[in-house]
This record gives structure tokens, C-alpha cells and sequence, in this order.
């Protein structure tokens, strides 16, 4: 935020300003009905805000955090009621308003913009006439003139065109940026963010984040960002309230909360968070090293993946010197021979198509996962990733090119073939992990019943020892086989989803964004389970993610895809280090590592290079696919 | 309802194939089943009221010979068209048979058709359905098409020329009623499996590599039971409704058979000397009939089923 420059300084946890805070919260208890029972949601939380600041709120899914952001509208869900203390905008008690009174806070002083833009806003409505709308319901003048000022406010291109539109007919971005418009229409001294860029990948995330944080000084808006989030919320939020269990635990300006984490939870949460951008000191090499490893497990699971990664790069020249940690490998350049050396897949050429008359969805991807080796492919929502997964599951045929696979003992199979024409042998040998634990185990049967069945379907028998076992090697214990997948929580559903996947005794897993749906601290915790049972039994992997900083600690190599193709592959450390192809920049500089407190200027997302042809080598099986600037 | 029970007993078996102590956990399963039942019902008081409307038919139906006092179908010529006396609560009708006693009887013939009917048509709805959500080829279109011109005939009028080409013996008007009904319960549950089918367990169940129809018995049909539940009660009230107005309409229970939809068609022109002979078939259908409904709707919010959103077309 460019107010911190009226930073102050120390202890002194709020504001010092002229004006009153915009937003108080005073000792606030709500608590939920459940049954005869009252469950606290939130117990005594208490925090300012004054006009031109921001704070961020963050804390795990049930924190409460959500409950006490939509207590600023005076909205409680059905059930609650609150149980002490007081919620003041702009000097009025939210609560003791009456309906009129409300209704003129809900967008007139406060406004919402919402998680998911896409739900936000009605399928059935041009833009402009919703737009038309939040002016006109507080009473402004809704004329064309104005909503095309409020499009334009919001930098959306082509504004004549935009108010046309349907809202299904943007994009998610574009979306969001409308939902923006919606609230800051009535000029509110209130703007509340619940998860404003969750559904959103990095780039566009970027470009919302910084309107929203332009609009909030031109407007002198007081903002709440609820995130779970922590590179969101610490670009963004002067100060950061860290919420569990519907209690404040820790309260700080952003960059002291950073520096120096009092409470234990919030260490550990600090601790949890994959991180993409090493310190320079980092960067530097073996230095860096000690230092990346202290930052906790996940790290630690990076490092281990960089050497392992030289590792099979070292293998794959024929370099059979196991003792040296292969850090030094050198580079051979121009080598056009496969980059590792007993390749379980491989792809050449491969084109994807959801059906005639569409572009590829795959449109020529060449690639190998070795044995053993971590294949990350990354690249934004709609860049072929998830497609990439699902054709090697067999879910979708591939139209053409080659796709094979080689598995131990001698099995070989064709991957271009859907999953009815394999054998059952090379159907066990390639396993498919969700990105939606909660979709992904079929609500009616019990966890030891949906393990029960690939054993049984692979190997013939499925004895309730072995489902126990598996259930162990996945962290959770024998008696979770009687459960339904209702009665677990989201990471032990997923953890779940992982034994499922074990249980076949695969040789190949695809891991398809499988935290995305996930807590960090929960995401750590799977993260490292997945990286400890592959290095274990020694599992080749394909691992797609839109977020590089996971990608960063459970990677060997990297392929980063946009458009259906691959622009970038290379072993990870060196596609993290650069030189880069452009798009991977892009995505680099978009990501937000936590206790950055500035955003990076990603402009309005526009690509500005072209497609060339060949490839430039970087060494050390690092290839960038040429490109010309536009 | 037949796939349903095909399908519990596959789970038990999966269950008890799972753990060694296999009788207890079907205890437990069944325990469960019972708690799941008993708590629903408190959370719904319609579900609880039409239960107990339905379960005191169908003991009424099944105790009607011993409780009745009278043999429905004895014609007293000495007692035609008398009011209500100690010997007859309710009155006799133009042949001197005891009203009270037919009422109670009536219920039979009506209760076992509906019963029949309906959960054979749910079950071809629901399997059929099930099947042409999973399949969506040309096997889909074939049957939505056939679906489509069934769904277009009025379904009394199908049913009047089936009993009038046929006799109206009970399977003819079962099998009548299936055809007339099954095909709205395969758009319904079609539609509730169509929702089902994106989500991952069942991509899960292709990745592996299970058969069709081992995913639409093990993944897609349990997670529409909810939806088949609704369906099934509901259906029940449009059936026993049907039937009676096919007996009133003489296509139904033969003479002397005890019927409420014959008993409101006999007594009708009687209705100013005995209304009790109208009245009493015309209360119990209507009770039956309410309980069912009460049934389909506290079912469907205990189960949170909103049939708008299911795509409930008929």
C-alpha cells in the first residue's frame, strides 16, 4: 500500500489518524445453533480499521473468519446470533439498524465483493444493466455515461462492448473486475473482500489485486481482505489479524508479523507455506540451502527434490556416480538426446481434442517422466495441464501423436489408448489422485469399501489387513476404514483419495491439483505424505499445479505449458533460477510469496511474445521454446 | 424396490468381505439405517404424519377380516340403505352391505395394485435412467425418444384401451401402469444421475477400468436413492388415484369386489339417503392419498431434495 508511508511504527496496533476508524469491532462473540447446543464461532474479536487502511484476516477454513467479515453488512447466517459485543461502520451499530438503515449500509457504506464473481453476479443480465442497477439502488444517477465510467474505472477494455455482455461470456478476471465496479459504485467507505481472488489464477490474481488496492486510495476506502491466502493478504494489508478457532491471536502490522511471529500457530502457519521466490542469499547456492531447509518440512522436501533431481539427471548421462550429489553436473550443451534415461512415459507430438471443430486442448506436447522423477506441469486454468492428466488416465483418447508407457518388469502399453482398450495390467500401473477429495469418494461407502475395491480389483483380493495397512502408510489409523467420507475432513479425505490411488500398487501416480482444495497447513501435510510414499516406493509422478511455490518443493523437473503447449521444461531449480521463456516470468513475478508487502506490476496480463519456432538450450536439460516479441 | 435391494446386499457383501466380523457390522449397518429412519422422522413432522397415515391403511387393509365384523361382499336385502345402527356403524348400501366393512376391504385391492405398480415402474425408471445417463449414445436417444412419445399419451386413456383390449385382471392393470409411468420416473432420475455422473468418484470408477454396469449399480445408484425415495412415494399417490378413477370408471376391481373407486360409482346415486356410502371410500382415499404426499414431501426435505433443481419434468 503506498499509505504506509503514514506508517506507524512499534506496538501501537491501530490508528493514529485525525479521523474515527471507519470500521470498529468491539469484544464481538457470535455463536451458532446447532441442535440444542450453542457453538462458538467467534469468541471476543476485536479490531479498527481507519479509512485508507487495510487489514487482512486470515486464518484456516471454520476460523470464522467469513462471519465476522459479513458482520460489517449486518449479516449474520441462519442460525447465529450474536452473543456479545458490538460491530460499528461509520459510527452506527450494524445491529441495531433497521431494515431501511441496513439496506443503505449493505453497498451505500459497505460493499462486498464476493469469492466466486461468477455466482456474484446474475447469469440472466447484461453487465451494464447490473451495473445500472447498483448505482440506481442508492439513488444515483444510473446513466449510460455513468456505468461506462464505472467499467472504465475498473480498466476493463472496450467498455461499449463489456456492458453488453452476458457474465458468462467473461472471464473470470473480467468477472471479478465487474463485481468490483458493483461495489465501489455507491462509493463506499467500506469495501470487504471475502477471498476476492481464490478462483483466479496468478496472473489475473495480480491484476485484480492491484485495482482493488489503486481504487482503495483514489477512494480512501477502508478495506477487511479475508484470505487464506497469505501472499494475498500480505501485498495487500497494512496490518494482519491472524484468526483459529474464532479467536484473534495475533494482531500486527504486516511486516512485524512476518519478521517475527509471537503466537505458535502463526509460526507455524508461516512455516507452512510453499514459497517460490528464494532470498538472494538463497539463490546464491549452497549457502541458501541451510537456510531454505530451516524454513520447515516443505522446504525441506525441496531440497531433497534438488538433489534428486540431479540425481536422475546425473542417471540419465550415463553418469553412474551415485555418492556425488550430482550438483555440479555439467551442462552438456545442445544435447538433443532424451533427458532422462529409462523414460515410464513419454509423449511425442501428442494433440488432445474434446471433440470436432474445437482447438486442441494438447496441441503437440513432447515430454518423458523418468523413473522415479517428479514431472510438474504448470500453467494458468484453461493452458492443457488438466487435459495433459487426463489423457495419460486414459479418460479422454489422445487424436494423435505417440504416447507411451514402460513400466517395470518389462510392461509396456500405449497411452493414446482411452482406458476400456488397456490392459488391466497398465491400468493399475497408472494411478489417478483428484483435485477434489470431496467429489472424488462416492459419499455412500465407507472409506475401507473404496479402498476395498481397486485391491480387489487388481490384486484379486482385498483383505481388511491390507486396507489397514494402507490406511497407516497414509497417516490415518485402521479404524477410519468404517467411516464415511462425510465424517472426515477435507486433508484426510485426500488422504484417502492417496491410499486408493497406493492401492493398486501403481508405478505412475497423476497427481491433478490435488491441494488446491485445501488449508496450507493441511496442504503441507499431504504434500509431504505424497513426496514420502513416492520416494518410498519409488513412483514416477505427474503433478499438475497452477501454483508454482507447491510445485517449487515437490518437483524434479518443471514443464510449463500455456495454450495447449509446452513453452519451458527443465529441471526445477534451473527454471526457477532462469532464464525464462516470457509466459514463465509472467507467472513467476504474479506469484505472491508471503511477506512480499508490494504487488508485482503484471500490467493488465496481455501476452507480449509470439510463438517461434525451435527451441533454445540452457543446459543441463533446460529447454525454452523460442519466442519473438510482439 | 429390486435394483436397490440388489444393490444393499452388494454393499453388505463388500462390507463383510472387508472386515472379519461381518454379522455385527450388518447389525450396525441395519442399526444405522434404523437411527437414520427414526431421526428423520423427527426432523420432519409431515414425514412422521404421512408414515403413520400409510402404516395405519395398510394394517386397517391387512386386519380388515378380522376387525370388519361383516363379510364385505353379504348382500341383506331386509337391510338396504339403512343409516348407521349398532350392527352397521356406517350404514348398508342398496344391496344391504355393510359400508363400514367395505370401506375397510376397499383398501386391499387399491393398496396391492399401487404398491406393485409403483415400485416396479420406479424400479425400470430408475435403472433405465441410471443406464441412459452413464450411456449418452445412441442407446440414450432411443429411449428418451420412446420416453418422449409414452410421456405424450394421456395416461387414462392408455389405460382404458389396455383393460378394454385386454381383461382388467391385476397384472394387466399393474403392467398398464408401469408403462404409463415409468418413463417420468426415467426423465426424473436421469436427470438426478446425469449430476451425479461429473463427479470424480465415478471418473475414478472409469480410470480403474470397472465395468458399465458395475458403475451404475455401485457408484450412480446409491447417490440417487434419495431422489428414487421421492419419486416412489410420490408416484404411489398419482397410482392409487388412477386405479380408483379406473374402478369408478367400471375398468377396474370387478363387482362384487369391495373397491373405493366401484363403492363411490355404486353409492353415488344413493348420496342424499346414505352420504356415508360416498363419503366413507371418498375419506379413506383421501387419507391415503394425503399421507403418501405428506411422505414425498417430508421425504424430500429430510433427504434435501429439491425436485426443481433435480429436474423433475412430470
Amino acid at each position: 500500500m503506498t499509505t504506509t508511508s503514514t506508517n506507524q511504527g512499534g506496538a501501537v496496533p491501530v490508528t493514529d489518524t485525525a479521523s474515527a476508524p471507519v470500521v470498529v469491532v468491539d469484544d464481538l462473540s457470535i455463536s451458532y445453533a446447532a441442535g440444542r447446543r450453542e457453538v462458538p464461532v467467534v469468541r471476543g474479536a476485536g479490531f479498527e480499521i481507519a479509512a485508507g487502511r487495510a487489514l487482512g484476516l486470515v486464518g484456516e477454513s471454520g476460523s470464522g473468519k467469513s462471519t465476522v467479515a459479513r458482520t460489517l453488512l449486518a449479516h449474520l447466517r441462519r442460525g447465529s446470533r450474536i452473543v456479545g459485543g458490538s460491530v460499528r461502520v461509520a459510527g452506527d451499530d450494524v445491529f441495531a439498524l433497521d431494515e431501511r438503515a441496513r439496506r443503505a449500509l449493505r453497498g451505500g457504506t459497505a460493499a462486498l465483493v464476493a469469492q466466486n464473481a461468477g455466482q456474484a453476479l446474475t447469469p440472466s443480465m447484461r453487465v451494464g444493466r447490473q451495473l445500472r442497477e447498483a448505482l440506481e439502488s442508492h439513488g444515483l444517477p444510473g446513466g449510460h455515461d455513468r456505468v461506462l465510467e464505472l467499467v472504465r474505472h475498473v480498466r476493463l477494455p472496450d467498455p461499449e462492448t463489456i456492458v453488453r455482455r452476458y457474465p458468462h461470456q467473461l472471464s473470470g478476471g473480467q468477472q471479478q473486475r465487474i463485481a468490483i465496479a458493483m461495489a465501489v459504485a455507491a462509493r463506499p467507505q467500506l469495501l470487504v473482500l471475502d477471498e476476492p481472488t481464490t478462483a483466479l489464477d496468478v496472473v489475473t490474481q495480480s491484476a485484480v489485486l492491484e485495482l482493488i488496492r489503486d481504487l482503495a486510495v483514489e477512494l480512501d476506502m477502508a478495506i477487511l481482505l479475508v484470505s487464506h491466502d497469505l501472499g494475498v493478504v500480505s501485498s495487500m494489508a497494512d496490518e494482519i489479524a491472524v484468526m483459529r478457532d474464532g479467536v484473534i491471536v495475533e494482531h500486527r502490522p504486516t511486516a512485524e508479523l512476518f519478521a517475527d511471529p509471537q503466537h505458535e500457530y502463526t509460526r507455524e502457519l508461516l512455516a507452512s507455506i510453499p514459497r517460490v521466490h528464494l532470498g538472494d542469499g538463497d539463490r546464491a547456492g549452497e549457502s541458501g540451502r541451510d537456510a531454505r531447509s530451516l524454513r520447515g518440512t516443505l522446504s525441506g522436501i525441496a531440497h531433497a527434490a534438488h538433489v534428486r533431481a540431479a540425481q536422475v539427471l546425473a542417471v540419465a548421462r550415463g553418469e553412474e556416480s551415485a555418492g556425488d550429489s550430482g550438483a555440479q553436473a555439467a551442462p552438456r550443451a545442445g544435447s538433443t538426446e532424451p533427458v532422462v534415461a529409462e523414460p515410464v512415459v513419454a509423449a511425442r507430438d501428442l494433440v488432445v481434442r474434446y471433440g470436432r471443430g474445437l482447438p486442441a486442448a494438447v496441441d503437440g506436447v513432447s515430454l518423458e517422466i523418468g523413473r522415479r522423477e517428479t514431472l510438474a506441469v504448470v500453467g494458468e486454468s484453461g493452458s492443457g495441464k488438466s487435459t495433459l492428466a487426463t489423457a495419460m488416465a486414459g479418460l479422454i483418447p489422445a487424436e494423435s501423436g505417440a504416447f507411451s508407457f514402460r513400466g517395470a518388469a518389462g510392461l509396456e502399453g500405449d497411452l493414446t489408448q482411452s482406458v476400456g482398450r488397456r490392459s488391466a495390467d497398465l491400468r493399475r500401473a497408472v494411478q489417478l489422485i483428484f483435485q477434489n477429495a470431496d467429489t472424488s469418494l462416492n459419499p455412500r461407502r465407507t472409506v475401507g469399501a473404496a479402498i476395498a475395491r481397486p485391491l480387489k480389483l487388481f490384486t484379486g483380493s482385498s483383505s481388511p489387513d491390507r486396507v489397514a495397512e494402507l490406511l497407516v502408510e497414509v497417516g490415518l489409523t485402521p479404524d477410519f476404514a468404517a467411516r464415511l467420507p462425510a465424517q472426515l475432513s477435507g486433508g484426510q479425505r485426500q488422504r484417502v483419495g492417496i491410499a486408493r490411488a497406493l492401492a493398486a500398487g501403481p508405478e505412475l501416480i497423476i497427481a491433478d491439483e490435488i491441494t488446491t482444495a485445501l488449508d496450507v497447513r493441511v496442504q503441507a501435510g499431504v504434500l509431504e505424505l505424497l513426496t514420502r510414499l513416492r520416494d518410498e516406493k519409488g513412483l514416477s509422478c505427474l503433478f499438475i499445479s497452477h501454483d508454482l511455490a507447491v510445485v517449487r518443493g515437490v518437483a524434479d523437473r518443471v514443464a510449463v505449458m500455456t495454450g495447449g503447449r509446452i513453452v519451458e521444461v527443465g529441471p526445477a531449480d534451473r527454471v526457477f533460477g532462469g532464464p525464462n521463456h516470457p509466459y514463465t516470468r509472467t507467472l513467476l513475478d504474479a506469484t505472491l510469496d508471503p511477506g512480499t508487502t508490494e504487488l508485482p506490476g503484471v500490467g493488465d496480463g496481455r501476452v507480449r511474445w509470439r510463438d517461434a519456432d525451435g527451441w533454445t538450450d540452457h543446459g543441463g536439460g533446460h529447454h525454452v521454446k523460442n519466442w519473438e516479441a510482439q | 424396490m429390486s435394483t436397490t435391494t440388489t444393490n444393499g446386499t452388494e454393499e453388505a457383501r463388500v462390507a463383510s468381505a472387508g472386515r472379519p466380523d461381518a454379522p455385527k457390522t450388518v447389525g450396525a449397518r441395519l442399526r444405522g439405517l434404523a437411527t437414520g429412519v427414526s431421526s428423520s422422522i423427527s426432523a420432519s413432522s409431515a414425514l412422521g404424519i404421512g408414515l403413520g397415515l400409510i402404516a395405519l391403511h395398510i394394517a386397517l387393509a391387512l386386519l380388515a377380516p378380522l376387525i370388519a365384523g361383516h363379510d364385505p361382499v353379504a348382500t341383506d336385502s331386509t337391510a338396504a340403505l339403512a343409516g348407521s345402527s349398532w350392527s352397521h356403524w356406517l350404514g348398508t348400501d342398496q344391496y344391504g352391505r355393510d359400508i363400514l366393512s367395505r370401506t375397510l376391504h376397499g383398501g386391499q385391492y387399491a393398496l396391492l395394485v399401487t404398491f406393485l405398480a409403483t415400485t416396479i415402474a420406479v424400479s425400470i425408471g430408475t435403472v433405465l435412467g441410471c443406464i441412459t445417463a452413464y450411456a449418452d449414445n445412441w442407446f440414450d436417444e432411443v429411449v428418451m425418444r420412446i420416453v418422449d412419445a409414452l410421456l405424450s399419451v394421456p395416461s387414462i386413456l392408455a389405460l382404458l384401451v389396455v383393460v378394454t383390449v385386454f381383461d382388467s385382471g391385476l397384472w394387466v392393470i399393474v403392467l398398464a401402469v408401469t408403462v404409463v409411468y415409468a418413463p417420468a420416473v426415467t426423465r426424473v432420475v436421469r436427470g438426478a444421475a446425469r449430476t451425479v455422473i461429473t463427479q470424480d468418484y465415478v471418473t475414478a470408477a472409469r480410470a480403474r477400468g470397472e465395468g458399465s454396469l458395475s458403475i451404475v449399480f455401485r457408484e450412480i445408484l446409491p447417490n440417487v436413492l434419495d431422489v428414487v425415495l421421492v419419486e416412489f412415494a410420490m408416484r404411489a399417490s398419482w397410482i392409487v388415484l388412477l386405479i380408483s378413477t379406473l374402478s369408478f370408471l367400471g375398468f377396474g376391481a370387478n363387482p362384487p369386489t369391495p373397491d373405493w373407486g366401484l363403492m363411490v360409482q355404486e353409492n353415488r346415486t344413493a348420496l342424499t339417503v346414505v352420504p356415508m356410502g360416498t363419503l366413507a371410500p371418498v375419506v379413506a382415499l383421501a387419507t391415503l392419498v394425503i399421507g403418501l404426499n405428506l411422505s414425498a414431501d417430508g421425504l424430500s426435505k429430510t433427504l434435501g431434495v429439491d425436485r426443481a433443481q433435480k429436474g423433475a419434468t412430470s
